[in-house]
């Protein structure tokens, strides 16, 4: 019986070897990094709404302010959403007999919810207070996009705890006049000059505090 | 020259190296594009805890709401609303004509007043006042489709502020209209702060001044700075 004999080929394996050994783990590192991110995982979520409800339309189109319908924004960690009550200010009279507007109808008679999917979810041990931040010049749009574009709401941002203290490092370049909050077309990178920033700053008090305990209770 | 592995190995490599690229274009796809579903949640950490935040669905309760109302026939406290000029805007009987204890006409009262009036009311009765905000030219648009109202449509123009019948309103008729509406228009109470539908009040109280006033309103030193082109066309 010959003794067996490495082919001379197998001299390439161990260079081989060597290599994966050293591109694999960058793969898997790139994999979780950039597949695993909430940028892949959260942004974009997109659900179907009980209710094809337009924000192009009605903070596009029309204007309405956010607080028209969110109410408890400035006042409140909770910015609401509406009860049935807000839509039918108007849709009593306008398009009354929409089919779009049946779970509306519905729930108007009956006193039960619409039940609104809800997009924007932090883990039940972040406590983010929206009154902490559009009364001290942080607009809607800094988190939530240009939603006065969106036929169907989106996700715009990644919500994840990096992407939180990106801001609470480094604030200036996100603030406002408060007067300017729901303004979605004002874009304070462009609109104001540093010099009006560093100003905002100076006048809101701004300087946000990077401890756990600021939103981990 | 080296000597090469069989070619079943070469070609195996190949493909397991191409294979490695397809997660990196299926998670830029999914970057790039909207998704009807939430994301599997991998780590669940301390992420859904058994708690109820505000808004959230309880389904104990027959209405699956886990806020509760008030239960009925009960009274919280400090809310009586025994005060009619504060709650109902009524003195005596009679509409009231100034403020509510507590709060003062002041520049910060009429700014604010301003700001909650262009958020909740400009919609239907315009900044202006005139009754020609854009929801209500849109409802107007629907009602003079050419094959009749959109949808059942019926929508009646917004009231203009400066409505002669308007003016002559109260403060106190102005709040109680914010608070519990008129005709076809609903009530804000709900939607608007108590002390900023008084500023609300007081904000169309100037606005119908400023609407209505004549050049003798005007300090002498400023006159010659007013333009012409107000919505009438001209100064009294």
């Amino acid at each position: 019986m010959s003794r067996f004999l490495f082919p001379k080929w197998s001299n390439l394996l161990l260079p081989t070897i060597i290599a994966a050994a050293l591109t694999i783990p960058l793969y898997a590192v790139f994999f979780v990094a950039y597949g695993l991110s909430p940028k892949t995982l959260e942004v974009g979520y997109q659900p179907k709404q009980p209710v094809p409800f337009s924000h192009a339309l009605h903070a596009g189109e029309l204007g309405m302010d956010c607080r028209y319908c969110h109410t408890s924004v400035e006042k409140a960690a909770h910015a609401s959403v509406p009860p049935t009550q807000t839509c039918m200010n108007c849709h009593t009279q306008i398009r009354p007999q929409s089919p779009k507007l049946e779970p509306v109808r519905e729930s108007y008679e009956t006193g039960l919810p619409v039940e609104w999917t809800r997009i924007h979810k932090l883990p039940d041990f972040a406590y983010f207070d929206h009154s902490a931040h559009v009364n001290r010049g942080i607009g809607c749009v800094s988190c939530h996009g240009r939603i006065d574009t969106m036929e169907v709401v989106y996700q715009k941002s990644p919500l994840s705890m990096g992407w939180c203290l990106e801001c609470h490092r480094n604030p200036e370049i996100n603030l406002r006049p408060t007067s300017e909050i729901t303004n979605l077309g004002f874009d304070s990178a462009t609109d104001l000059t540093a010099e009006d920033r560093e100003a905002l700053k100076k006048k809101y008090h701004i300087s946000p505090s990077e401890d756990c305990s600021t939103c981990h209770r | 020259m080296i000597p090469l592995p069989p070619r079943w190995m070469i070609f195996t490599g190949i493909l397991a190296a191409c294979a490695l690229a397809i997660p990196p274009v299926v998670i830029a796809r999914v970057r790039a594009t909207p998704d009807e579903n939430r994301a599997v949640h991998i780590f669940f950490d301390m992420d859904f805890q058994p708690k109820f935040k505000s808004q959230a669905e309880n389904p104990l309760f027959a209405d699956g709401r886990a806020q509760r109302y008030a239960v009925e026939g009960t009274v919280a406290q400090g809310e009586t609303m025994l005060d009619s000029h504060l709650y109902e805007g009524a003195v005596n009987g009679k509409w009231a004509e100034t403020l509510p204890e507590g709060m003062s006409m002041t520049p910060e009262f009429l700014a604010r007043g301003q700001q909650r009036y262009n958020i909740y009311c400009s919609v239907c009765h315009g900044y202006a006042g005139w009754g020609d905000g854009t929801v209500n030219k849109r409802a107007m648009e629907l009602m003079s489709n050419s094959e009749g109202p959109v949808q059942g449509t019926s929508w009646v123009q917004a009231k203009s502020l400066h409505d002669p019948v308007v003016r002559e309103h109260q403060l106190g008729m102005l709040y109680n209209i914010a608070t519990n509406g008129i005709r076809n228009m609903a009530g804000y109470g709900a939607q608007i702060d108590l002390e900023d539908r008084w500023a609300i009040a007081a904000y169309v109280k100037a606005l119908q001044l400023s609407q209505d006033a004549s050049l003798q309103d005007v300090p002498p030193e400023l006159r010659a700075n007013l333009q012409t082109n107000s919505k009438q066309g001209e100064v009294k």
